[in-house]
């Protein structure tokens, strides 16, 4: 590989967007080249600087009220031009029949074509999204793995694996109690660039299949595996890639 | 049970209220933090992204499913270009002005950047034009991936990923030429 065709490449590879033999090319051209070895370690270097979470703008606390609140519903046959969101608190009797009908129909019809591990991979989404919003991601704050894993003792029946990831770029935050699968599970908590998440631990339960697999759910990226007995739940808004990495590295550690 | 037709058309509104907020909801800050990049100032930002959360409501019906984020982003990009068409036409026809390179501070190589080198950095990407601009945002602050951002900015991969290049290396001449006074 010459300098021409490694420009071409050399941003994909600086993001680890090539494929295997690609990546391979330009590290070798790389190892030999100071100049394309010049502008992949810049491209690092602005990517790092860029994770820093000031340059990542959070909308205000009240203006996603005043968003929701200013979306009206469509074909509102009331004069009334109050959304939604504010006539919510008055909830009257034949709303509170019509939602729960409402509920038991898309209860009804989704729940024959639901795997069991897409209720689970549901349910850790919404406790995923639960955290970040009532701003309760962990319980326990800690970036040392030896404070948190001691945390879990007594108010779990299985020991979490907590390992420290932060020279990987896997900041561990903290850990949480959480509720899934009908019964207690250990949330781990990372941060990756100003990209929270969860990764989720508990026993292996017996009868369900030991699988391994990513999804997409609600924009949400969720890798699951088992090893040594556990169960793991990785989830995030974090690319897919880089949520596999987290996910290798808990593997390889438990080889 | 005998049920009059407004009440049902407004379960339905109701269940698809629940559905569009728990798809797009959690991506408020993606979808803000874009809007902010794009229009570079916050009133803007907010008027952008008000107004992308109402049209996606409104065309929320086509929406078939998958990632909720790209979804999102791509109308919070397609408002953003429409508003500058708008009020900023001359934006979008941007040049990189003489003047702005001649700050003296040192480039984005140090790692661990001071307030005033993120600061410069910022202003830097701030004066990217917009499609080098969003994609070093939709990749080095957003986190996604080259094919999720081929679907927000409705490109082929191969043009993200070039994008990103002249982008990024617009930012590394400018670091060179503010570092030394001159290209090293």
């Amino acid at each position: 590989m010459n300098c021409n065709e490694s420009r071409l490449l050399l941003h994909g590879y600086s993001d680890r967007e090539l494929d295997r033999e690609a990546h391979r090319e330009v590290e070798a051209h790389i190892d030999d080249c100071s100049s394309c070895r010049d502008i992949h370690r810049r491209n690092v270097s602005i990517s790092k600087a860029l994770a820093h979470e000031s340059f990542y703008y959070r909308a205000p606390a009240d203006f996603r009220e005043h968003v929701l609140a200013s979306i009206d519903p469509p074909e509102n046959d009331d004069a009334e031009k109050q959304s939604w969101w504010n006539s919510r608190p008055r909830l009257s009797w034949e709303w509170a029949v019509a939602f729960s009908l409402v509920v038991i129909v898309v209860m009804l019809a989704t729940w024959p074509v639901r795997s069991p591990s897409d209720d689970l991979a549901n349910e850790l989404v919404a406790s995923h999204v639960r955290s970040l919003m009532a701003d309760h991601v962990t319980d326990v704050v800690s970036t040392d793995q030896h404070t948190v894993k001691p945390w879990f003792d007594g108010r779990l029946d299985f020991a979490p694996p907590v390992i420290d990831l932060a020279p990987q770029g896997f900041v561990l935050v903290g850990g949480r109690l959480d509720y899934a699968s009908n019964r207690s599970v250990a949330a781990l908590v990372y941060k990756r660039r100003q990209h929270v998440i969860n990764l989720f631990v508990f026993p292996e339960q017996s009868g369900v299949p030991a699988s391994e697999g990513s999804t997409l759910k609600q924009g949400y990226n969720l890798i699951h595996w088992n090893r040594s007995g556990m169960t793991y739940w990785a989830i995030s808004d974090l690319n897919l890639e880089e949520l596999k990495q987290l996910a290798h590295l808990y593997q390889d550690w438990q080889q | 049970m005998n049920m009059t037709a407004p009440p049902t058309n407004n379960f339905v509104a109701n269940t698809n209220r629940l559905e569009f907020e728990k798809t797009v909801l959690p991506h408020f800050d993606a979808a803000y933090n874009l809007a902010r990049w794009l229009t570079r100032n916050v009133t803007d930002a907010e008027d952008v992204v008000q107004e992308a959360y109402m049209r996606a409501f409104k065309f929320y019906g086509g929406f078939k499913g998958g990632d909720g984020r790209s979804w999102m982003l791509r109308i919070v990009r397609n408002t953003c270009y429409s508003w500058l068409q708008k009020n900023r036409s001359s934006e979008l026809v941007y040049e990189l002005s003489d003047e702005l390179c001649d700050d003296k501070r040192s480039g984005p190589e140090v790692e661990m950047l001071e307030n005033a080198e993120r600061q410069w950095l910022r202003q830097k990407i701030e004066e990217l034009p917009a499609p080098f601009r969003e994609v070093i945002v939709l990749r080095d602050i957003e986190g996604m991936s080259y094919k999720e951002i081929a679907s927000v900015t409705e490109s082929p991969v191969g043009t993200v990923m070039s994008r990103l290049a002249r982008g990024r290396e617009r930012l590394q001449e400018q670091a060179g030429v503010d570092e030394a006074g001159g290209k090293r």
